[in-house]
């Protein structure tokens, strides 16, 4: 299996919307949940008005899935020390995110390593 | 001429463009080195402040000690928003109707105070806020006023025109077209809101007061107030068009949409 579930998030750390306006509800993810796919880049999408890692890996079945991966949108990426050529096409990498509630295959992305274990980014 | 006071600086604007207001950007290049050299520079990139250190996932993080942010939201369910009849009767339209809807960008107001760095661009003639989305404010500060009605239309960011007060801008912008036609979450006003801001430089910070009234949907003016700080790591303005709008709904839940091809 190339995903896992993580434990529940139980750290101090809250996370809140804010008072600035985001483009959509993070109530679509579980954020009781992490989950950690590894598998190939498909697509990186520089837009606005969020970024997207289209990422193919392997369910418990061996067949491909690809899984949509939100993230920030560009400007805030770039502040973190990501460029558009950060992921390209064919790239190996392992990312943690919190899955979207209804089980699709997608969530918010937490964090980003590559086949390595080299992380891209800040991310602070 | 050294030591020309701002109030001598405002008075030169207002003379050049009482003498002619349609060329008040041909006054003497002397005269508007003047004007320049007196008025404020907010250099950098401004994010709302509860937007500082937002890590890739695009949601800010909070602890127990992060102290609460100063800025006021400017979404339709912000809670000093004072809605007569009317106002709430367009917040619960928009609210049973808006699942899934795509946006076109933040527009104005939401654009203040919304997920984007803003740049401050001050001249003598104009001031241009502009944000990573290829969304511009321009505020004419050259001492004309608003065009005669036959000269308006509703637009995104409606007509600006502006004045420096010491060292605030003060803004009055008519004609913003129905701030929600343009962002699913922003507020349901009418053509006929009236905007009057107020922004200063505050220590390392920029504040704004924020008056918007509405004859139509607004029982009293709405006051907010917002801040912005500057965030390390953004050193240039990305423009990026708002074409990817992938977030729809299930009936349930928000969703990803899944790619096109």
């Amino acid at each position: 299996m190339r995903f896992q579930f993580a434990g529940a998030v139980t750290g101090v750390v809250a996370l809140v919307a804010g008072t600035a306006q985001a483009h959509h509800s993070f109530a679509m993810f579980d954020m009781t949940k992490e989950v950690t796919v590894s598998g190939t880049v498909k697509e990186f999408q520089w837009t606005n008005p969020h970024a997207y890692i289209q990422l193919v890996a392997k369910d418990e079945q061996g067949r491909d899935v690809e899984w949509s991966m939100e993230m920030g949108a560009p400007m805030y990426l770039y502040a973190r020390g990501w460029r558009p050529s950060s992921l390209k096409a064919g790239m190996q990498v392992r990312v943690t995110l919190n899955p979207l509630r209804n089980g699709r295959p997608g969530g918010v992305v937490r964090d980003v390593v590559t086949a390595d274990g080299r992380q891209i980014g800040t991310n602070r | 001429m050294p030591g020309l006071s701002r109030w001598r600086a405002a008075w030169l604007v207002m003379a050049a463009s009482l003498a002619a207001p349609v060329a008040a950007q041909e006054r003497p290049q002397e005269d508007r080195v003047e004007v320049f050299r007196n008025l404020p520079y907010w250099p950098g990139y401004w994010v709302a402040e509860d937007q500082t250190d937002v890590p890739i996932s695009g949601i800010p993080v909070r602890d127990e000690t992060t102290p609460p942010p100063r800025n006021d939201a400017l979404g339709m369910w912000a809670a000093q928003i004072p809605w007569n009849d009317e106002g709430r009767r367009r917040v619960e339209e928009v609210s049973r109707t808006m699942g899934g809807r795509k946006s076109l960008g933040w527009g104005y107001p939401l654009m203040m105070a919304s997920a984007t760095p803003l740049l401050f661009l001050i001249t003598p003639e104009h001031v241009l806020i502009i944000n990573a989305y290829n969304e511009a404010r321009h505020i004419y500060t050259d001492g004309r006023g608003h065009p005669p009605p036959e000269d308006l239309w509703p637009t995104v960011t409606g007509h600006s025109i502006g004045h420096w007060e010491g060292e605030t801008l003060v803004i009055d912008t008519i004609m913003v077209r129905n701030p929600n036609e343009f962002f699913q979450g922003a507020p349901p006003l009418s053509e006929e809101a009236h905007y009057i801001e107020r922004i200063w430089l505050d220590g390392d910070k920029l504040r704004a007061e924020m008056t918007v009234e509405d004859p139509v949907t607004l029982a009293a003016p709405w006051k907010s107030r917002l801040a912005w700080v500057r965030d390390p790591g953004f050193d240039r303005m990305l423009q990026v068009d708002w074409n990817n709008d992938r977030t729809g709904t299930d009936g349930e839940f928000n969703t990803i949409e899944p790619t096109e091809d």
